[in-house]
């Protein structure tokens, strides 16, 4: 069995909060943060509901100090605030003191601005600035600024919804392999034209309040968000007498070879990634006490991995699992930072969110979410992040190394 | 310096009208504009794929390029092979990027279709190859000013050497507008052919100037 990476701060700004406090104050109430869009002027106003942050742009530029020059998108906003509360959580007062990564995940990069200015760059130079903050890479050199990480690994991945999980996983094995001592990883998406739009016209987004699991579901709500772990060796956690939150104990990617955008009928690449998790791990399915699944409510995923739960624990043997897109939205690039901090959270404090808006069980199997809090001794939680282009990621967390 | 025991155990070109295998021509359709060629080649392999008519230029060359070396170079595809895909070009997903720039640059004729966004970028076709022959297996995309037999030697040499692939199918699928080139090469611990930088070189010149 080989030894978890530490976890030692984490960070998180999503439709349900502003930072982990208020984050886990609505998961308890089971306080959704989904509702009707606000800051982008759509023809699917009235079509759609979205997991939107109550910050404006110009209210997150004050909360970053930023002066009126800056060119930071939506999303680097965001990912700037998630990644600074996750430092100051882990109590990192010098970033040189060790080898410290960056490792950002995003989808939509700065898409929002350049949609916003796309024809008016061709007539005036005063948006221009944000041509240069279109692309993924922005947003993490961005956080990289902010957080005095100079001079060491700073990446972007962006594999659709399963961007922030690969990133964990990236920075795990980084410090795994040693190649660097700590690591900031996470990943931060804002709403845009652009997503709701292709969302869409796959015919995907529910007109109400998403019902992940649930026979009747309709379909996604989009929501933005940024939320960001510290990972650290055992060195600088032994060294420095650090503050343990969680451990990441496993985790796997896979490709399900099947779709651009769907899903596997039987969930291949799902079983593949929870698989390979658990080998990582050196733990049996039977180890895992609650799953954080990827639930996103559309037809396709939650039949899907429903089938993949079944392939890898057993019907009956899944073990007791909500989704929480019910609260957030679907963040995309975010959505496994944003389920890993939710994780962490449910070890620290030995409960599983309920898995809101759930009615009717599915016909296809015996699956039952849980729904209401649950209250339970939790020593391992595994978490999917199931994206596009067939891209499966599974992280397994656990109260011990 | 290390024995490699890595060999090329077959190769196939689609360049100008022209495949072949192994360096040997097996088609030859002059004076038809690509959709038209890559559309006989299609039906001339016996290609029973209707997904095949809903890709973009570049998949298809790609899609084509991995079905005839896996056909005619005689390659075994098990389900559940780990057959790892090293592709690279130099124009990347230009040539459907620009066609999705027209349906959007202008504002009174705006409509973008998601069936050529989804194209826009080059590392679709290998996903289209993997959905193909269920390949669940690692793939990478490279951008090179020019055909670079190193740098795919060397990476498929790491991906055999760590044991992330069982077999790699490597190589360079290039299309801009009416110009197009596929070079695909299957890697494996068996094969005839020696399997370094220079070798690689010399299989992308020769299968041309057959």
């Amino acid at each position: 069995m080989s030894k978890g990476i530490a976890i030692t701060g984490m960070g998180i700004i999503s439709a349900i909060g502003n930072d982990v406090a208020e984050n886990y104050a609505a998961l308890l109430k089971g306080r959704t943060g989904i509702g009707k869009i606000s800051k982008i002027d759509t023809v699917h106003r009235d079509a759609i509901m979205v997991g939107e942050i109550d910050f404006t742009n110009l209210e997150l530029e004050a909360l970053l100090g930023l002066s009126h020059n800056n060119n930071y998108s939506r999303t680097a906003l965001l990912a700037a605030i998630a990644a600074k509360e996750a430092v100051a959580d882990a109590n990192i007062t010098d970033m040189k003191a060790w080898r410290t990564g960056l490792v950002s995940s995003t989808s939509v990069g700065g898409m929002d601005m350049t949609e916003k200015f796309y024809y008016d760059y061709l007539e005036s130079d005063t948006h221009r600035k944000y041509i240069e903050s279109h692309h993924a890479g922005d947003s993490t050199q961005k956080v990289a600024a902010q957080l005095g990480i100079e001079q060491s690994l700073v990446t972007t991945i962006s594999t659709a919804c399963s961007s922030a999980a690969n990133a964990i996983m990236f920075g795990a094995r980084l410090i795994r392999s040693g190649k660097l001592d700590r690591v900031i990883v996470g990943g931060s998406d804002c709403l845009s034209k652009f997503t709701i739009n292709g969302f869409k016209t796959l015919m995907i987004l529910s007109d109400t309040y998403n019902t992940p699991f649930d026979e009747n579901r309709k379909g996604l709500n989009l929501g933005e968000a940024a939320a960001f772990l510290v990972l650290e060796s055992e060195v600088v956690v032994q060294t420095e007498n650090k503050k343990v939150l969680a451990y990441l104990k496993g985790y796997g990617n896979a490709n399900d070879a099947y779709h651009q955008t769907a899903s596997s009928d039987n969930g291949d690449g799902a079983t593949l990634a929870m698989e390979k998790a658990l080998t990582v791990a050196g733990i049996a399915s039977s180890d895992i006490d609650y799953v954080n699944a990827h639930g996103t409510a559309t037809g396709n995923n939650d039949l899907s991995e429903g089938r993949a739960l079944i392939r890898v624990f057993g019907e009956p043997g899944v073990p007791d699992f909500s989704s929480t897109k019910a609260y957030t939205g679907h963040t995309l690039a975010a959505a496994g930072g944003i389920e890993a901090v939710y994780s962490v959270l449910a070890l620290q404090h030995d409960v599983i969110y309920p898995n809101l808006n759930f009615k009717t069980p599915m016909k296809e199997f015996n699956l039952l979410p849980q729904t209401v809090l649950k209250h339970k001794e939790l020593n391992t939680i595994l978490s999917n992040s199931l994206g596009f282009g067939g891209n499966c990621s599974t992280l397994i967390f656990s109260k011990n190394p | 310096m290390k024995d490699n025991p890595y060999k090329i155990s077959a190769y196939c070109r689609i360049k100008e009208q022209r495949v072949s295998v192994n360096g040997e021509i097996i088609l030859e359709n002059s004076g038809i504009d690509f959709p038209a060629f890559i559309k006989s080649v299609y039906k001339y392999f016996d290609t029973d794929y209707p997904k095949f008519f809903k890709m973009d230029n570049l998949s298809k060359l790609a899609f084509m390029a991995a079905e005839i070396l896996i056909k005619r170079g005689k390659i075994g595809l098990e389900k559940n092979q780990n057959i790892a895909l090293v592709f690279s070009n130099r124009a990347s997903s230009l040539d459907t990027d620009r066609k999705h720039e027209d349906s959007i640059k202008d504002l009174d004729r705006y409509y973008p279709s998601p069936a050529i966004f989804v194209y826009t970028l080059p590392n679709i076709c290998m996903g289209e190859i993997s959905i193909r022959h269920h390949l669940y297996s690692e793939n990478s995309f490279f951008i090179f000013d020019e055909f670079n037999p190193g740098y795919l030697n060397d990476y498929t040499h790491g991906l055999l050497e760590d044991g992330k692939a069982d077999k790699v199918l490597c190589g360079w699928v290039e299309l801009e507008e009416d110009a197009y080139d596929a070079f695909l090469y299957m890697v494996t611990k068996n094969g005839p052919i020696e399997h370094n930088a220079e070798a690689i070189n010399r299989l992308y010149k020769r299968s041309w100037e057959i």
